[in-house]
Formats: structure tokens, C-alpha cells, sequence
């Protein structure tokens, strides 16, 4: 646990637009800080008194720079301090990313007693982690896994497993998407419970023009982890995507994808030569070499040629998974 | 656009990746396949090269993994890493290495998490358990998937 937090929170710490951060408990006392103005406590403080249980991403724009306050989980809020010339939104952006992070970790609450922004406050968390684990681990043993499978009440109920969803596929909004946007709705409060504000912001992108590699990206996610989300609320029928039609619904490519390579041209197309542009039209980041070839109607190593001689004027050789 | 400096060994590895991808099925599992190829080729390293010779017997010390590091990126790579951070981070060394050798030229898009140059982190882990080092070497960022450098984590357990 403490590794994975500190994982995450090297994140921030290796960040040259982040000045400091600090680990808050929801009573605004710092418990894991690095590089974090002192004075800037009381304020970041006050803040979180005033909003108490209804505080989400919160900014505050100080002499020293721009302060996020984010809520973790209840009991913890992380609070970072960016450069002050750092655009409000990729501020933003960055502390969901790390967010995230934190989202697969499971802290335990903060101890009663504590020194104040120690480094070695995280050992005394994982130390609390173990023991709750132990314990945990015979009360507990059968919930955990159950919560990711959905409940095969009718016989019809699709699961996960059974859609296939890859990096190309454009997720359709399905007929419960609005109802699971919906804040008190329970299917709202199990993806929630599930995966935290990430199924959310998921499912805002899904706008039936994105692929899962394009909501990925502008995440900063893994397709993977993007991939997992969409089946799940496929199996809701919260979004639309392809059943998949193996009955194992382990396909050839995997979960990752067909891995290609894609050429890319971001030269100048003045300075390429008459003959080859309609070769080098096509490269634009979406075909492969073998679809240039056959659009363009050329052999494949024809292709090649062309796009070889462009190498060191602005063509890019581009790998993703499809 | 750099030149290549290597293109064979580039060439090999990029073909030894996309074999990976094509048969693994998340990235936590690509990177891990790669960082155990790694740790095979460690020990053909630690046997026909000359790190055996040039680091010290018994490495106990931070400082110590640092210079095995940079040994190792000597006799590899013929070249220094731009940064080894024992400051940061207690109990981890970080390796940073602005013109990583295996992901010269590659672009990756939509693979965040995917470690281009676990390679390295399998070598690395290999080498230190030779000198009696446990380690957990990982790659923290890649130049392949949009960082400014590449980024190893050497955990040491």
C-alpha cells in the first residue's frame, strides 16, 4: 500500500510544475507533505472547514501559487501547489491524474495521534493497513470479489466478459446512461463504489463519436483500465458496445489490441515531392502502411520506399493498439 | 531528427516488443513479459561483460547501487544517465536517462502505463541480484509514451 502511494505520489513529487504537495485528513491537518509552504496550511485549513463533507476539486489562488484541494476518500485530501503560471485546467487534469492513482489504493484512516507532515507518516499508515488487512482478511474474504462481477439474476444478464470492447470501438450511449448520470440513482452509487469518480468522467466522453483510445487518451489512462469501465457498464446497459461473439471471449488480439504501426506526416507537404503525395496525404496517423498501399492502390514495399524517404522531414512512425 | 545510434539493437527490441504486445493481454503483463527478458539477458550480461570485474563484491549502499548503475550504463551504452536520484525517495534510486537507447524513434499513442524500456528494469534487477542486491526495478515514465525522459524506479527490498 505504502508503495503504491508513494508511487503515486512520486508523480507529483518529479512534476516540475508542482511546487509542493501535502497529504491532508479531512480535518485539514497535513500528514504527508513535500515541499508545501507552512503557511499555507492555515488557509488550505480554513477551506476545509468551510466546504466540510461537500468539498470536491477546490482551487485557491495564493501569492505562492495555485493550491488544488481534492478529497481522496473521506478521510483524506490531497492538496497540491502548482507553479502560478500553470493554466487552471491542466491543473486541474494533473491532480485527477493522480487521483486516480490513489483511487486502486486502499488507505486506512489517519491515525488518532500523529506528527504533523512526517515523511514517515507513510509507514505508520501501511502499518495500519496490514493490521486492518488482517483482520480483514477473515471477516471480509467473499465481499471483495464479489463486487466487480455483476449478479446474475436473470438469465439473459449479460457480464463483463461478454463484450468485446477494443481500443478502436466508439462506446453508443445505452438506454440506462442517463439514469447512472444521475446522482441519486443507485446504479450512480454502485459505479461509484466501484470505481470512484473515474466512471463518471468516462462516461461523460462517451459521446457515440469517441473511440475508447481517444477517451483514454485525453484521461491520461490506459485503454485498459477504460476498456475494463465500458464492459462493466455495458453489462448494465449503460453503453452500447459490440457482444462479443466468442463464447470464451478470449479473442486472438487479447484485451490490448492488434498493436500496428502507423506513419504520420507532420512535415511540410509543400516540400514533398509531386509524386508521392497521395501517398503521404494518407499518412495522417489512422492507416497502417498495408491500407495506404492498397487505398493508394501500390505495393506495400513501394510504400515503404516513399515513406522512408520522408523519415527526416517530418514523418513519424507511430505505434498504438487498435 | 537524431540519428539512430544503434539501429540493430533498436531494430531487434522493437521486434521483441511488438512480439510481446501481440501476445500479452493488459500492459501491466507486457511490461512484466519484458522486464523477464530482461532479467534473463542480466545474466548473459553479468557473464560476458566486464561488470563482474568493475563494481565492487558486495554492494550494501545506496551509493553502491548508484555505481553499478552507472558501470552498467558505461560498459552498455557507453554513456552516462543523465541523473541517479537517491535524494528523493528513501530506499529507491531513481535512474533518469534523457536519450533512453531502446526507445529511440518510438511514438507511442493511447499506451500510458506501458514501460517501452522494461528491458532495462529486468537487467538491472538481474544485475544487482547478482551482487546480492534484492531490488524491485520498474520504469516510472517513457519518452516513447510522452515523457521528457525515461525514468527507472530501483526499489530496493
Amino acid at each position: 500500500m505504502s508503495n503504491d502511494l508513494e508511487r503515486a505520489l512520486s508523480k507529483l513529487r518529479f512534476d516540475d510544475q508542482v511546487l509542493g504537495y501535502s497529504l491532508m485528513t479531512k480535518a485539514g491537518r497535513p500528514f504527508v507533505s513535500f515541499a508545501f509552504p507552512e503557511n499555507l496550511f492555515p488557509r488550505v485549513k480554513n477551506s476545509i472547514k468551510l466546504y466540510k463533507a461537500d468539498l470536491r476539486l477546490m482551487t485557491i489562488d495564493t501569492e505562492k501559487g495555485l493550491v488544488v484541494l481534492a478529497p481522496v476518500d473521506d478521510n483524506w485530501i490531497l492538496t497540491v501547489l502548482y507553479v502560478p503560471e500553470l493554466q487552471l485546467g491542466l491543473a486541474i487534469a494533473k491532480t485527477k491524474n493522480v487521483l486516480r492513482l490513489l483511487e486502486g489504493i486502499e488507505l486506512p484512516p489517519p491515525p488518532d495521534e500523529f506528527e504533523e507532515a512526517s515523511e514517515d507518516n507513510l509507514q505508520v499508515l501501511e502499518s495500519i493497513a496490514i493490521k486492518a488487512a488482517s483482520t480483514d482478511a477473515e471477516t471480509t474474504p467473499d465481499t471483495t470479489p464479489a463486487v466487480p462481477e455483476p449478479e446474475e439474476e436473470e438469465e439473459v444478464e449479460l457480464t463483463p466478459e461478454n463484450f468485446e470492447v477494443q481500443p478502436s470501438t466508439i462506446p453508443k450511449r445505452g438506454e440506462k446512461y442517463s439514469t447512472c448520470l444521475s446522482l441519486d440513482s443507485d446504479l450512480y452509487k454502485e459505479m461509484k463504489k466501484l470505481y470512484r469518480n473515474f466512471g463518471f468522467d468516462v462516461l461523460m466522453l462517451v459521446d457515440e463519436k469517441r473511440s475508447v483510445s481517444a477517451i483514454a487518451d485525453s484521461m491520461f489512462q490506459p485503454n485498459e483500465r477504460v476498456v475494463e469501465l465500458l464492459k462493466w457498464a455495458a453489462s448494465k446497459q449503460i453503453v452500447d458496445v459490440p457482444v462479443s461473439e466468442s463464447e470464451g471471449g478470449t479473442s486472438a488480439s487479447g484485451k490490448l489490441g492488434r498493436f500496428v504501426q502507423v506513419p504520420k506526416f507532420e512535415g511540410d507537404m509543400s516540400k514533398v515531392d509531386e509524386s508521392d503525395h497521395p501517398v503521404i496525404k494518407l499518412c495522417d496517423g489512422t492507416r497502417t502502411t498495408e491500407q495506404v498501399a492498397k487505398e493508394a492502390s501500390l505495393p506495400k514495399s513501394k510504400v515503404i520506399q516513399i515513406i522512408a524517404r520522408y523519415r527526416r522531414h517530418g514523418l513519424k512512425m507511430i505505434g498504438k493498439t487498435i | 531528427m537524431p540519428k539512430i545510434e544503434n539501429p540493430m539493437l533498436v531494430s531487434i527490441y522493437s521486434h521483441i516488443v511488438q512480439d510481446i504486445l501481440a501476445k500479452t493481454t493488459s500492459i501491466e503483463e507486457a511490461n512484466q513479459e519484458l522486464r523477464e527478458i530482461g532479467r534473463n539477458l542480466g545474466s548473459q550480461i553479468y557473464l560476458n561483460t566486464e561488470i563482474a570485474e568493475k563494481t565492487k563484491d558486495t554492494i550494501t549502499t545506496r551509493e553502491d547501487v548508484s555505481k553499478m548503475v552507472e558501470t552498467a550504463y558505461k560498459i552498455l551504452f557507453d554513456k552516462k544517465p543523465d541523473d541517479i536520484d537517491m535524494e528523493s525517495a528513501r530506499g529507491s534510486v531513481r535512474i533518469t536517462d534523457e536519450d533512453c537507447i531502446w526507445c529511440q524513434e518510438v511514438n507511442l499513442e493511447g499506451m500510458r502505463g506501458f514501460g517501452y524500456c522494461e528491458i532495462f528494469s529486468g537487467i538491472m534487477e538481474s544485475l544487482l541480484d547478482f551482487k546480492g542486491v534484492q531490488a524491485k526495478v520498474f520504469q516510472e515514465m517513457c519518452r516513447a509514451t510522452g515523457s521528457d525522459n525515461c525514468t527507472w524506479n530501483v526499489r530496493l527490498t
